[in-house]
């Protein structure tokens, strides 16, 4: 006990007399903790999700893989089918529920908007740990008029919690319905791929329910219950085979109709454990679910974490034995007085474990003061509470014991190790080439280097999306989305629009929703996407025209049988005057149209997926479901005032809400914005941390040679002669880390790049600037401790010989 | 007490083999005070640092109260010193961080001492030297006679058989090293046993006995009482 006392006392006035020193030990090692503790938070958020349903182990969903023209394709999305079906003929499928996404019109107060909402099966509630504040979850769907709502929206909507029995306005076709409130449901937690604050009965036709052909059809998710002693591989194939007899009339029948492709096959059904949709990419969470994750995040951040919290226990113990060299007296003086070894060992490792006590609180609560600013960066909603989880409690203790004996263990051996008669006899020189800090400076400065450089890929690829040209002019654009518009009521809301100054012109359109085949003269097979446009579209948008002619009025074949293509389509077609090619649409009757122009590619889609095969038509069949309204600069006020007057009085019944175009586009991208910010903060953090670690070893290093540097100032060297001793070392360790970490970080960016169709080019100036800024920052941070030791006065450290 | 028959010790560096010790032998009985003297580098702290039990001959027997201690590991050497052994310094060597009676009490904690019996057995020490009123300050805020006046007192502060001292008035003034060398004189009347390492003829003349080294061997040795 005295022993300990006498071991914290110790420690407490090392530590109080040395300030900066354990300011900078501890800060730098409690920055590693926190930002590992913050990412393990992310990361047990992100494998955790879906997890709080009981049964989640026994929840799957219904997906397909089809290989078409060489390629396989991912589906996770099914149709009316799949679940009644399989759930009736396959042994081991216990129960099923479907969910559709969608929207419907609410009345509120005269008013009314458009809602969010989810049609499920009776059985929701039974297959999902949603909890309900009043209803009885087996019979709150049953009816086909009863609507559950979430707490947030019996807020929105009502101003209180207790609507049980209250009635909802819904727009069915063009009449309000009464819905009765059968249920109130806990808002779903934010770690739940399926979000809803309006749960609906699911509505299926008896045709459709008994039409074969929907099995071709995929826009809602299936999730299927199975008995937990079933063998999943064992019901996948009596799905399969199952599938394979009841579909193969309806297969048949797409095969005669739409042609499928050189190798159409039927595709073989799986299933996906509910547990790993969150993080699966290929088969993601959509059409109903939500917040569809990416593991390449938290690969990204956990490789952040270990590096940071590598190079600050690298600096723990590196600063550890900078300052022994000052202890060591003391170290001497308990030998001679009777300390053994194993005392001393136990002493310092304590110290290590006072230090990273301290450090770890501090981590906490510098994790509770940056959660808030995390979750905005990260779009998530962390809470302290979630930090009080078994699991993860023991991960903390797990890094606390880690890092303390990790930074800990080196320096007790090492310091107890000196022979006390060579301390007091001031015969000792520590820790001979210290090749072992050595290697830990390469390895710190290598690990900060490839962040650096892995940062500046990812960031500035964010920056080539965020930033990049679209290939279109998105400013002073408002959107309107309305669905199924007729052409004729698109011409009278579009006239209607026109009539004030401030609008420049109205596109109506319906561009990047539908995707369809057709054949070319050659007979061969194109996939593209399909849009219904007007004349004003090219022109509204600035798209330029490189071959041919837009859409016009005065041509009346443009209205029924002229198309306009894409470059893209132009090149997958391989046509070398595509002006006057001809595209069958083989399964409308064989009807033939005719390219009149060429436009120039545009980004479409995200800029994360390639430019792919267009096809523009002003074809009358098809309705519009979205007018883009170009208005004059600095007009918004007047014109939005405009626009919502005309909607209303061609569109009584549908609930109006416009968006600026520019701010879709950025939002497209705000996650890749937030990242940014995020890898931005990490690679400063690193590269803070690393400074720190330099630092000591700088510390290290001058009073290891101040007797050197005190003869070499008396036989008459200059401030900067001794400034470029102590600075070389270092300098020839950080040239050896950039040398380690430049090549890795070359290959892993070009990897990770792929992911990407349109990226920048890495080139070769990101690692001259990374290796400069490295050197630079290396070089402050040696040259303060080299200045204060160059000018210190030789005679005191001399004295002692 | 002490017996040493023909010690060796060589240091070594890559290329040259220096010897410090070269077939010494000489003996202490138990009460007496020896003072060792010699050139610099003639090997008196050497010999010293072995007695000390710090640092292990080459060559040689060394045996100490009968035990031969010259294969001894660390531990059983480290276990023997805090025991029976006391040193005082030229440099005193007192631990910064560590109060007075902190630094007196340090080998009492290693030896196991309750803390009743450690409160009083370092009172007594520092009334004996004269220093209990300075108990509470560190060894920065004390003068270099009252620093080494601490020294001694954690030296014998276990009652040690044995304390060796390595120039233990270096560092002094007369005055304040004639203070020291009483204290000294006075544990050697009270029944410890002393070995000295000293430059100076007016420090040896307090001992029994002077020993005289010159290159690693003994040239001389004259009994003064």
């Amino acid at each position: 006990m005295a022993m300990i006392r006498n071991y914290l006392k110790i420690a407490w006035r090392n530590l109080r007399r040395n300030k900066v020193y354990s300011l900078i030990n501890i800060l730098g090692l409690s920055l590693g903790l926190s930002c590992a503790m913050l990412i393990l938070l992310y990361v047990k958020d992100e494998v955790s999700f879906d997890m709080f349903h009981e049964n989640v182990n026994n929840i799957y969903r219904v997906t397909q893989e089809k290989t078409i023209n060489g390629k396989l394709h991912k589906n996770g999305n099914s149709g009316y089918l799949q679940g009644p079906r399989f759930k009736q003929n396959v042994a081991g499928i216990e129960s099923f529920v479907r969910i559709q996404g969608g929207a419907e019109d609410i009345k509120k107060d005269g008013a009314i908007y458009s809602q969010k909402v989810l049609r499920v099966d009776s059985t929701f509630f039974s297959i999902f740990s949603f909890p309900l504040l009043e209803g009885n979850p087996k019979t709150c769907l049953k009816n086909p008029n009863s609507i559950i709502v979430s707490e947030d929206f019996a807020e929105k909507q009502f101003g209180r919690l207790n609507v049980y029995g209250e009635t909802v306005m819904i727009r069915q076709d063009s009449i309000f319905t009464p819905f009765k409130v059968t249920a109130i449901a806990k808002n779903s937690p934010q770690n739940s791929s399926i979000q809803f604050d309006v749960l609906l009965p699911f509505k299926v036709s008896v045709e459709d329910a008994n039409n074969d052909l929907n099995w071709y059809s995929y826009f809602l998710n299936t999730f299927v219950v199975l008995n937990p002693y079933s063998d999943k591989t064992d019901i996948e194939e009596q799905m399969q085979a199952f599938y394979e007899k009841d579909a193969s009339g309806a297969f048949k029948s797409m095969i005669e109709r739409y042609g499928g492709g050189q190798d159409a096959t039927m595709g073989s059904y799986l299933l996906q454990p509910y547990s790993t949709l969150h993080l699966d990419t290929e088969r993601p969470a959509q059409n109903g679910l939500s917040n569809a994750g990416n593991p390449m995040y938290s690969y990204i951040l956990s490789g952040i974490a270990l590096f940071v919290l590598i190079i600050a226990c690298i600096n723990f113990i590196n600063l550890t034995i900078a300052r022994s060299i000052k202890r060591a007296k003391e170290i001497g003086i308990r030998k001679v007085v009777g300390g053994d070894r194993k005392q001393l060992i136990i002493q310092f490792l304590g110290e290590s474990f006072l230090l990273c006590f301290m450090a770890f609180a501090m981590a906490i609560i510098v994790v509770l003061l940056v959660l808030p600013v995390f979750n905005e960066l990260s779009n998530k909603a962390l809470s302290f509470s979630y930090l009080l989880d078994f699991r993860l409690i023991l991960a903390y203790l797990g890094l606390f014991l880690f890092t303390a004996l990790s930074a800990g263990f080196y320096p007790a051996l090492v310091l107890s190790k000196y022979n006390p008669v060579e301390i007091l006899y001031s015969r000792f020189n520590i820790g001979g080439k210290n090749y072992l800090q050595r290697f830990l400076v390469v390895l710190q400065f290598s690990l900060a280097s490839f962040l650096i450089i892995a940062t500046f890929t990812i960031y500035r690829q964010f920056n080539y999306l965020t930033n990049a040209d679209l290939g279109y002019d998105d400013s002073n654009i408002i959107s309107i989305s309305k669905g199924y518009i007729s052409k004729d009521k698109a011409k009278l809301f579009k006239n209607e629009l026109l009539t004030d100054v401030n609008i420049v012109s109205v596109a109506p359109n319906n561009v990047g929703h539908l995707w369809t085949m057709a054949k070319l003269a050659n007979e061969e097979e194109i996939n593209f996407s399909y849009a219904v446009i007007d004349e004003s579209y090219f022109p509204e948008l600035k798209i330029p025209i490189v071959k041919g002619r837009n859409f016009s009025p005065d041509h009346p074949m443009d209205a029924s049988k002229n198309i306009m293509v894409n470059q893209a389509f132009v090149e997958k077609a391989n046509w070398e005057n595509p002006i006057g090619q001809t595209v069958n649409f083989f399964y409308n009757q064989n009807e033939i149209y005719q390219v009149i122009g060429v436009i120039k590619d545009y980004h479409f889609l995200s800029l994360n997926q390639k430019i792919e095969p267009q096809l523009f038509t002003m074809i009358s069949n098809i309705s519009f479901d979205n007018f883009d309204i170009k208005i004059k600069p600095n007009s918004a006020t007047q014109s939005l005032k405009h626009i919502e007057e005309s909607f209303k009085k061609i569109f009584p019944l549908s609930p109006y809400s416009y968006v600026f175009k520019d701010d879709v586009n950025k939002e497209a991208y705000q996650a890749e914005a937030k990242w940014r910010k995020i890898l931005l903060f990490g690679a400063l953090l690193t590269i803070f941390i690393s400074c720190i670690g330099l630092f000591g070893l700088t510390v290290l290093s001058s009073e290891k040679r101040t007797k050197e540097i005190g003869i070499r100032k008396v036989l008459g060297a200059s401030v900067s002669d001794v400034m470029n001793i102590l600075s070389l070392d270092f300098l020839k360790l950080v040239a050896i880390a950039l040398a380690i970490a430049i090549p890795i970080a070359w290959m892993a960016s070009n990897t990770w790049l792929e992911n990407y169709p349109y990226r920048i080019d890495i080139g070769w100036k990101m690692f001259v600037i990374t290796a400069t800024l490295v050197v630079i920052i290396a070089l402050i941070t040696v040259a303060f401790q080299a200045i204060k030791t160059a000018l210190a006065n030789p005679i005191n450290s001399l004295r002692n010989e | 007490m002490i017996k040493i028959t023909d010690l060796e010790k060589y240091y070594r560096t890559e290329e040259v083999q220096t010897i410090a010790l070269n077939k010494l032998s000489f003996e202490v009985k138990e009460g007496e005070f020896v003072a060792v003297m010699g050139p610099s580098g003639c090997g008196k702290s050497t010999l010293l640092n072995i007695l000390g039990l710090l640092d292990d001959p080459d060559n040689g027997s060394f045996i100490f109260n009968g035990i031969e201690v010259s294969g001894f590991n660390e531990r059983k050497r480290a276990n023997l010193r805090k025991h029976n052994i006391g040193f005082v310094f030229q440099s005193f060597n007192l631990i910064d961080e560590l109060t007075v009676f902190e630094n007196v009490e340090l080998p009492l904690i290693y030896t196991g001492v309750k803390p009743s019996e450690r409160k009083k057995r370092v009172h007594e020490v520092l009334e004996k030297m004269q220093i209990m009123h300075r108990r509470k300050h560190f060894p920065q805020q004390l003068s270099g006679g009252q620093q080494q006046r601490v020294a001694v007192a954690r030296a014998v502060v276990n009652n040690p058989k044995l304390i060796l001292a390595d120039e233990p008035t270096g560092n002094l003034d007369s005055s304040n090293g004639n203070e020291v060398m009483d204290l000294l004189t006075a544990l050697n009347e009270q029944g410890t046993t002393i070995v000295m390492v000293t430059h100076s003829e007016h420090d040896a003349k307090f001992s029994h006995r002077i020993i005289r080294m010159l290159d690693g061997e003994k040239v001389t040795e004259n009994v003064l009482v």
